[in-house]
């Protein structure tokens, strides 16, 4: 005994080591095993605190379990040792409580390392020895064999596979390849499923024994959480379970205790389910029999002493000899219900099901209060039992097959019940995934047919932008072509639009050019395509391409120059109509000419400090095209077109070209009043070219004898010198002629 | 006669910040009045023998629980710990909550982290004479006397060695963080603890019974019911150290009798009996898991 203490308090010391660092629990196990371990002969003693010892140090969280896992190994046989041979409770109770933690990390090994058969054996001699235990031994040993067994179900159950969340510490039935040559994995399972039955029997089975009935329940908690594959299995069970049972026995107060607390057991158990899962399937059920199960036991504590104790409740709704059934599951034949009646139906007729009318006669508006009306619906909703939903719905859809079969309906009418379906579809569980990417919907588009049926409706996701993939490059000649076509559709636009002679009010400076679509807008659009499109490149290149004899090299001048030509025909084909066009057209050249010059002057001046290359200044497209339009128009002008009068006023820029045409124009004799009443008006109305107006009409005067009368009339006005002076040659010529004469 | 579960139901929850403020401190531990015992109806001589474990035998480990672990918890593990018993104590709450200076402003700290010291010292400094008056000071005082902060249940890693603990009173034989019992002090913290548990999946595999014991949230009732736990934990670890001695050839298979059963299967009625002698505080009894 001396000896035996002594080595006691060396294997404390070795302990409390242990439990300043569970690092050591390696090295210390290796040392303890000799002196507690088989084929040792120690005093009961000694095995005692071994098996303490090993059902701590296997559980102990200080430690890692792959550490655990190889000296788990080691110990298998002391395990073993003890529970064949040592007559002790203690002992027992420990070492099933270790080996409960050991065979979680023994199954892990053996999956890992399939042909290790000897320890497999080892730990399958543990188990058989624990399961005969379970049905046998003390109550005290008895609750730790239902533990390991808890275990064992645990491990051999399949575990939730989540791809998202991958649990590398779940050991499960998952891990278990199906062609293991030591663990097969459908004798697992079934094994697994046995045991729970086993389980689930002791919930059932005596309850005089609280002592298993709430270690059994206590255990059942992890497995709900963890296994879903049984988790319907074991709370049907539970849910069965009458903790009030001892309620027929005498009360004595050791019965009280134990009915109260199983009672208490069941429910923290399903609270917790409940707790965990608020959203679960089984939540209504839980509820009722909670409620059911709290009336029980207020009649059970409180009538006792008055009266006898209330009936005990069958289980399985099978005993028709008990005088009352209160909760049991009684299978019952689906409610009667009236026929829809003949003819047309209505949607509400459709989905009355209760022949008592009144329920249907209920106008739900009654209630005005929308939070009144959830405070009622959810409890209710909460309160559905499953079967009868389910009855109801299926009698609907019956009738609604049997009405769609005898008259074909129209598409508005599958609409209800589509819902009626899709509702009870919705309720499922949908995870909220990120929306969609352009990939995902890439993939479905694929595998969609070939023949581009299009899905329905892709999804919600927004999509995504989608690319038009990068059209070859354009020749020159192709640049050329299409862009002349879409310059010639605008202009039998523009035709269009002539014929459509609704005037509006004008907008006034304010307005935003071409911003209506009428003619102005788009002639106007083509006037700034023509002068402005090209004006960018022109810039960043040197001056000399400005001149008209580079165009033709340049794609974009070129398209310009073919806007131009298309303007200029436009405008003759009909001039006097369109002579707004060509104002507008030659105001914009006016106006790029402009800028052009400008940004050449900063240019040069940037480029050169100032002064010395003053390149000639081009010549612009302003000129040249004014005088290809008026070379033009002159073909057409009669004496009588004043709107001639107007496209010269309103022409930006005059110069003694464009003057002396209108001279030209005078040489028919019936245009000299146009010319003449022109001259008047640019003399009286464009003072900066008053002095070329006097030049040119001089000119003409001279040149043109029978415009001479009208000019003259001017002249007397202008420039009466002139006259004159060819007075006096008059005179001079007179002088001679008299001379002559 | 047994007390009426509606009853414990409706009673109002006193493990709040009562509004009333509790009678003077208790009196020293070993200062048991007789008088307060026969207003409580308990019988004295039917009590546990010397009311200490002797020392050397076998011993359980028990857990004292209740909301705040201030009153009636570090009333029990006090009580257990004087009695030589190992001993560790928590909180089922939140938030520890002690009464303040009207009923809507309570004195909240948080579990595991401030210390019964400081708590002591901000009441002081807060109000001296009402929290004298009360009974928060003193009861503070033996408070940081038997471990220096309280702790929340919830947070418990059973298992986890508790050798930082060595200081507490009836820290002795707690070290390996695990317990035999668990004694809760009022059905709300019995179904925190039992939920705690299934949450915590039972991972040791180590059985635990959970036992409550429904005690009213003041000074003298905390005081009583320390007595009554205590009476409690002696029968129970009275009936474990007799499981240890039964041993040797043949023993289970062939034995018979109360005498010889096992520890687990006779708490039933061992806190029947219990509950025979203190039918004021009805008990509620668990098998639960590590």
């Amino acid at each position: 005994m001396n000896a035996s203490s002594q080595t006691l308090g060396q294997l404390e010391s070795a302990r409390s080591l242990a439990l300043g660092d569970g690092r050591y629990y390696p090295t210390i196990i290796p040392g303890v095993l000799p002196i507690i371990g088989a084929n040792a002969n120690a005093t009961l003693e000694i095995r005692r605190w071994g098996a303490d010892f090993l059902a701590e140090t296997f559980a102990s969280p200080t430690w890692p379990s792959e550490s655990k896992e190889s000296l788990g190994l080691t110990v298998l046989p002391t395990l073993l040792e003890y529970l064949e041979q040592v007559e002790d409770t203690g002992v027992i109770k420990s070492a099933v409580q270790a080996a409960a933690s050991i065979y979680p990390l023994i199954y892990r090994h053996i999956i890992s390392d399939a042909h290790d058969t000897q320890d497999w054996q080892l730990m399958a001699a543990i188990k058989s020895n624990i399961l005969r235990r379970m049905d046998l031994a003390p109550p005290g040993v008895r609750i730790c064999c239902v533990k390991f067994v808890q275990q064992v179900v645990l491990v051999e159950t399949p575990g939730i596979v989540d791809p998202r969340r991958p649990e590398q510490n779940d050991i499960s039935l998952a891990l278990v390849p199906r062609d293991h040559p030591l663990i097969p994995y459908s004798t697992l399972e079934a094994e697994a499923s046995g045991l729970l039955d086993r389980l689930l029997d002791i919930v059932h089975g005596d309850h005089s024994d609280a002592l298993l009935v709430t270690a059994t329940l206590n255990s059942l908690g992890m497995l709900i959480q963890r296994r879903p594959y049984v988790t319907n299995k074991i709370l049907s069970s539970v849910l069965n379970f009458n903790p009030l049972k001892l309620a027929n026995s005498p009360m004595t107060p050791k019965n009280k205790v134990m009915m109260k607390s199983m009672e208490r057991t069941t429910r923290a158990l399903l609270m917790n389910v409940m707790k965990r899962n608020p959203e679960g399937p089984f939540n209504g059920r839980i509820q009722q029999y909670l409620e059911r199960m709290h009336r029980m036991r207020l009649d059970v504590f409180d009538e006792s002493n008055r009266k006898r104790p209330a009936p005990v409740e069958p289980t399985d709704g099978l005993d028709p000899a008990k005088r009352q059934r209160l909760g049991a599951n009684i299978p019952s034949a689906p409610p009667s219900v009236p026929p829809l009646p003949p003819g047309p139906v209505s949607f509400r007729e459709l989905f009355t099901l209760s022949p008592d009318g009144n329920t249907a006669n209920f106008d739900v508006q009654v209630f005005r209060d929308p939070e009144q009306l959830l405070r009622i619906i959810v409890p209710i909703l909460q309160s559905i039992d499953e079967t009868k939903l389910g009855n109801a719905i299926n009698i609907v859809r019956s009738r609604y097959l049997a009405l769609s079969k005898a008259q074909p309906r129209t598409a508005i009418d599958t609409a209800p019940a589509a819902t009626l379906v899709a509702v009870d579809d919705e309720e499922e569980y949908e995870p909220d995934f990120e929306p969609e990417d352009a990939e995902q919907i890439a993939n479905k588009l694929d595998s969609t047919q070939p023949d581009s049926l299009l899905p329905e409706r892709v999804s919600d996701a927004r999509l995504a932008p989608y690319k038009l993939p990068q059209a070859p490059p354009l020749t020159e000649q192709e640049i050329q072509k299409y862009g002349d076509s879409t310059v010639r559709r605008v202009f039998g636009m523009l035709s269009a639009l002539d014929d459509s002679k609704a005037k509006g009010t004008k907008g006034g400076f304010n307005r935003l050019a071409a911003s209506n679509n009428d003619r102005d807008s788009w002639a106007t659009i083509l006037s700034r395509l023509a002068t402005r499109a090209a004006t960018g490149l022109e810039d960043s290149g040197d001056d000399i391409k400005m001149e008209f004899n580079s165009l033709s090299k340049k794609g974009n001048l070129a398209l310009a120059e073919m806007i131009r030509e298309a303007i200029y025909n436009y405008i003759i084909y009909d001039w006097k109509k369109r002579i707004d066009v060509a104002i507008r057209w030659l105001n914009e050249e006016w106006y790029n000419d402009r800028i052009q010059i400008e940004a050449m002057r900063t240019a040069a001046k940037d480029a050169t400090n100032g002064d010395a290359v003053r390149t000639a200044e081009p010549k612009g497209n302003y000129q040249r095209c004014t005088l290809k339009l008026m070379d033009g128009i002159m073909a057409f002008v009669e004496g009588t077109d004043k709107v001639l009068l107007r496209f010269i006023s309103e022409i930006p820029e005059l110069d003694r070209d464009l003057l002396n045409r209108i001279k030209k124009m005078a040489e028919d004799p019936e245009r000299i009043e146009l010319a003449i009443m022109v001259f008047q008006y640019l003399y009286m109305f464009r003072p900066p070219v008053r002095q070329v107006v006097v030049e040119v009409l001089e000119d003409m005067w001279r040149t043109n004898d029978r415009a001479k009368p009208s000019a003259k009339k001017l002249l007397v006005k202008w420039k009466p010198g002139v006259l004159y002076e060819e007075v006096k040659n008059e005179t001079a010529n007179g002088a001679l002629e008299v001379k002559a004469i | 006669m047994s007390a009426d579960p509606r009853l414990a139901r409706s009673r109002p929850q006193h493990q709040q910040p009562t509004p009333v403020p509790p009678p003077p401190p208790p009196p020293p531990v070993d200062a048991q009045p007789s008088s307060m015992m026969a207003l409580d109806g308990t019988d004295d001589t039917s009590g546990p023998r010397d009311g200490v474990a002797p020392d050397g035998s076998f011993k359980l480990k028990f857990c004292t629980v209740c909301a705040s672990n201030q009153n009636r918890s570090m009333e029990a593990h006090l009580r257990l710990a004087s009695a030589n018993l190992p001993t560790i104590s928590f909180g089922t709450g939140s938030l520890v909550r002690l009464p303040g200076p009207t009923i809507s402003e309570p004195n909240v700290y948080h579990f595991n982290s401030t210390t019964y010291r400081a708590i002591h010292a901000e009441l002081t400094q807060q109000n001296t004479q009402l929290y004298t008056q009360n009974g928060l000071l003193n009861m503070l005082s033996r408070n940081l006397s038997i471990k220096s902060y309280p702790e929340r249940f919830q947070d418990w890693v059973p298992g986890k060695p508790r050798l930082d603990h060595a200081g507490d009173q009836g820290a002795a034989g707690t070290e390996a963080g695990v317990v035999d019992v668990v004694i809760t002090c009022e059905e709300r913290c019995f179904d925190a603890v039992l939920d705690d548990l299934h949450n915590k999946g039972g991972k040791l595999n180590r059985p635990v019974h959970v036992i409550n014991v429904d005690i009213r949230d003041n000074h003298e009732e905390a005081l009583v019911g320390g007595k009554a736990i205590l009476d409690l934990a002696l029968s129970l670890n009275e009936a474990a150290g007799k499981e240890r001695e039964i041993h040797g050839e043949g023993g289970w298979d062939s034995g018979g009798g109360a005498a010889r059963r096992g520890f687990d299967e006779r708490v039933p009625e061992i806190l029947a009996a219990w509950q025979e002698r203190w039918p004021n505080m009805p008990a509620l009894w668990s098998l639960a898991w590590f």
